[in-house]
């Protein structure tokens, strides 16, 4: 380590630790200062740590979770970037937090979990071995732009590590045509026909037409999204037979899902932590890029069953009689997916959607208008109430009104508290759906009621 | 009385909630006892367009560019020119509203030929204007309030005779520089606005209704209808901004 670097260590230490005495989170603000002074600062410590990093549109959190309990079962030392700092100031923080004053790492693996357009910048500084591409669907395009420029930065990135080995979601024809171009090992995790019941083709769908030579996909199954076995009739570009294979979903439960997976070949009855078909992607995706690290499948396997997600993934509260999940959503093929969970709820609920449009958020909200929030009519009989909240509640309001919610059925509650306090004595379940931001705030407010950690604890 | 909605190529142009518009348009005929029927038009439909009061054209990525071109220039450009002559309601919204126009030429100077059934052009800029925004209306276009969300790195020029269809109170609307949002032309209405547009504006979607009604059936009303939600949201975004 030089001077420099030496330097931007301990600055990046001092910030973290003053943000603390203040009670801020101070996840990526120290680090962005140590790059000021010292802009390859994450390349110098991750020189001599191993990493599996795991980017895409959805799913990012819950598969660093389960990579990391990975590591816990197979008794590796390792650190992740937990708090979802995940752009290159954020991960140079958790570095930096994770060495000594002269730069020595204390720990031999990291689990980072990276933002699709921060992966240019990460990639070629981090050198990981094993990298995750979870899936790409629409997401923020005032930040992003269109998916296919996620994608692009995506393929950028990996072009800086062509050592790392790629974890692709072959269900994907956006993921999976990163294999067409890159000299990188691949191996490739899916979920195989007749897993779940195929779905019709979904009225509005982010990759209709081959990604190669733009003639429109046929499909021999649809799992969700545009996820499941494409194939261009033109061209011949196809799905790629997973290596990590999701063959049979078994049973989905509101809190997780037996499936059968087929490892390299090998058969295995998994139990899933989490519930909702998203997650079973996230499992076996996870499960892949833990086994090509170098973890068992016994380790990875176990992994699955006993995951600690939290931090608004599905994360459950007990808050005074009241049974609450709470599922983030950002984008239409997420929040689909949560609305899948409901509809296979067994319970009464009451909903409260909370929508921002920060910067962290997509200041664009018009994604509500792709999320079928029709299907609540189906199952209307079982909502108890609908609230909605955050920024832009009364946008929210207005989707769900025309979606066929009775106006006078919905009801607006801007203040966090008071909503929080309406729900205690409550004796229904209670189903959360925040944005990003709104999360981070709801969280903190529900911790108090429940008693808990900070997301940076 | 009903009125038959085609939304064309809902499959590539779609990428701002706008079927939004199309629910608002429907619901808000059901709600008053009308009849709505849509038609989803993809590409590759050969179906023709007569017969239809409104047709929506809504926002897409690059990504599908060339194959829309290509299922335009077999014949739909010269039936939305022939439509658009006639009287036909049509609401296009970004990149269905650049589509409307002459051409669009990138930042390199790439020109792509659209349909020419508008006297616009568009010029692919650097920067991108994103972000809530609020315009008025010309009185020939209503004359209320809109707010919306506009993305896009194309200017958008108006011809000399082509009327805009409002003027920007907050953002960038058609170019950024000369305070002109959208285009209006006979009924065909373009704009950058989605959000999407029509759920949060009832005043401009109902105008959008009672012009496809008279042109039907001579003469038409509309009864009002308990607007709060909307009203609500759009009053606080008007007020944001
Ligand atoms: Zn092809």
């Amino acid at each position: 380590m030089n001077f420099k670097a030496i330097l931007a260590i301990l600055l990046c230490k001092l910030l973290r630790l003053l943000s603390r005495l203040l009670h801020r989170g101070g996840t990526a603000m120290p680090g962005r200062y140590a790059l000021k002074l010292c802009p390859d600062l994450l390349a110098r410590l991750s020189k001599n740590v191993r990493s599996v990093v795991i980017t895409g549109t959805n799913g990012k959190t819950s598969s660093s979770r389960i990579v990391e309990q990975a590591f816990v079962e197979q008794g590796r030392s390792y650190f992740a970037n937990r708090s979802g700092a995940n752009l290159l100031s954020g991960i140079t923080t958790e570095f930096v937090m994770n060495c000594t004053l002269g730069g020595k790492m204390k720990k031999e693996w990291a689990v980072i979990e990276c933002d699709e357009a921060a992966a240019v910048k990460v990639f070629p500084q981090l050198q990981p071995q094993v990298v995750v591409v979870t899936n790409l669907f629409r997401d923020q395009l005032d930040r992003f732009g269109e998916v296919t420029h996620t994608l692009s930065n995506i393929r950028t990135a990996i072009e800086a590590v062509p050592q790392a080995a790629l974890c692709l979601n072959a269900d994907c024809s956006l993921c999976s045509s990163l294999a067409l171009s890159l000299p990188n090992r691949v191996v490739y995790f899916g979920m195989e026909k007749g897993a779940v019941p195929s779905r019709a083709k979904p009225e509005l769908s982010d990759a209709t037409h081959c990604i190669r030579c733009k003639t429109e996909y046929e499909y021999d199954y649809i799992s969700y999204g545009h996820l499941g076995g494409f194939r261009c009739p033109k061209c011949g570009y196809a799905r790629h037979a997973a290596d990590y294979a999701v063959t049979d979903v078994i049973e989905q439960r509101s809190s997780g899902t037996t499936a059968a997976f087929s490892i390299c070949g090998e058969r295995r009855v998994v139990e899933i932590n989490l519930p909702a078909l998203y997650n079973v992607y996230n499992a076996v995706g996870a499960l892949a890029a833990a086994m090509e690290s170098g973890v068992g499948a016994d380790e990875a396997v176990r992994a699955l069953a006993s995951f600690q997600c939290g931090f608004g993934r599905m994360e459950a509260f007990r808050l005074g009689k009241a049974d609450v999940r709470m599922m983030l959503v950002k984008n239409p093929a997420g929040c689909n997916q949560v609305i899948d969970y409901l509809e296979n709820l067994h319970n009464r609920f009451v909903l409260a959607i909370c929508l921002n449009d920060r910067g962290a958020d997509g200041t664009d909200i018009s994604w509500i208008w792709d999320a079928e929030f029709e299907r609540l009519n189906s199952i209307a009989g079982r909502i108890e109430k609908v609230i909605v909240s955050g920024d832009r509640a009364q946008d929210m309001r207005v989707r769900l009104k025309y979606a066929g919610i009775p106006d006078e059925n919905i009801t607006v509650e801007r203040d966090y508290e008071k909503l929080v306090s309406s729900l205690e004595p409550l004796q229904t379940d209670v189903c959360l759906m925040p944005t990003y931001t709104a999360m981070l705030e709801l969280r903190s407010v529900m911790i108090r009621h429940c008693g808990g950690a900070e997301f940076w604890e | 009385m009903e009125l038959k909605i085609c939304h064309l190529y809902p499959d590539v142009l779609n990428l701002y909630g706008d079927s939004g518009n199309i629910r608002c348009l429907q619901k808000r005929l059901l709600w008053r006892g009308m009849g709505a029927e849509v038609t989803k038009m993809p590409l590759g439909t050969r179906t023709s367009l007569a017969g239809y009061d409104i047709v929506f054209i809504g926002g897409g990525q690059d990504f599908e560019q060339q194959v829309l071109l290509e299922d335009l220039h077999r014949g739909r450009d010269s039936e939305i020119r022939a439509a658009a002559l006639d009287g036909v309601v049509f609401l296009t919204i970004c990149g269905g509203y650049q589509m409307m126009g002459h051409y669009y030429e990138t930042f390199d100077g790439q020109r792509c030929d659209f349909i020419g059934a508008l006297d616009l052009y568009t010029v692919g800029a650097k920067k991108r204007m994103i972000g809530n925004y609020k315009f008025r209306c010309t009185d020939s276009a209503g004359g209320s309030v809109v707010v919306g969300f506009e993305n896009h790195s194309g200017r958008t020029v108006l011809g000399s005779a082509l009327e805009p269809l409002g003027k920007v109170l907050t953002g960038f609307g058609n170019n950024g520089e000369d305070g002109t949002e959208g285009a209006h032309w006979k009924n065909v209405f373009g704009t950058y606005s989605h959000g999407p547009m029509l759920p949060k504006n009832p005043q401009f979607c109902d105008m959008l209704l009672l012009t496809a009604l008279e042109r039907k059936y001579g003469r038409a009303e509309l009864a009002p209808l308990d607007d709060a939600a909307e009203l609500a949201a759009h009053d606080e975004m008007c007020a944001r901004l």
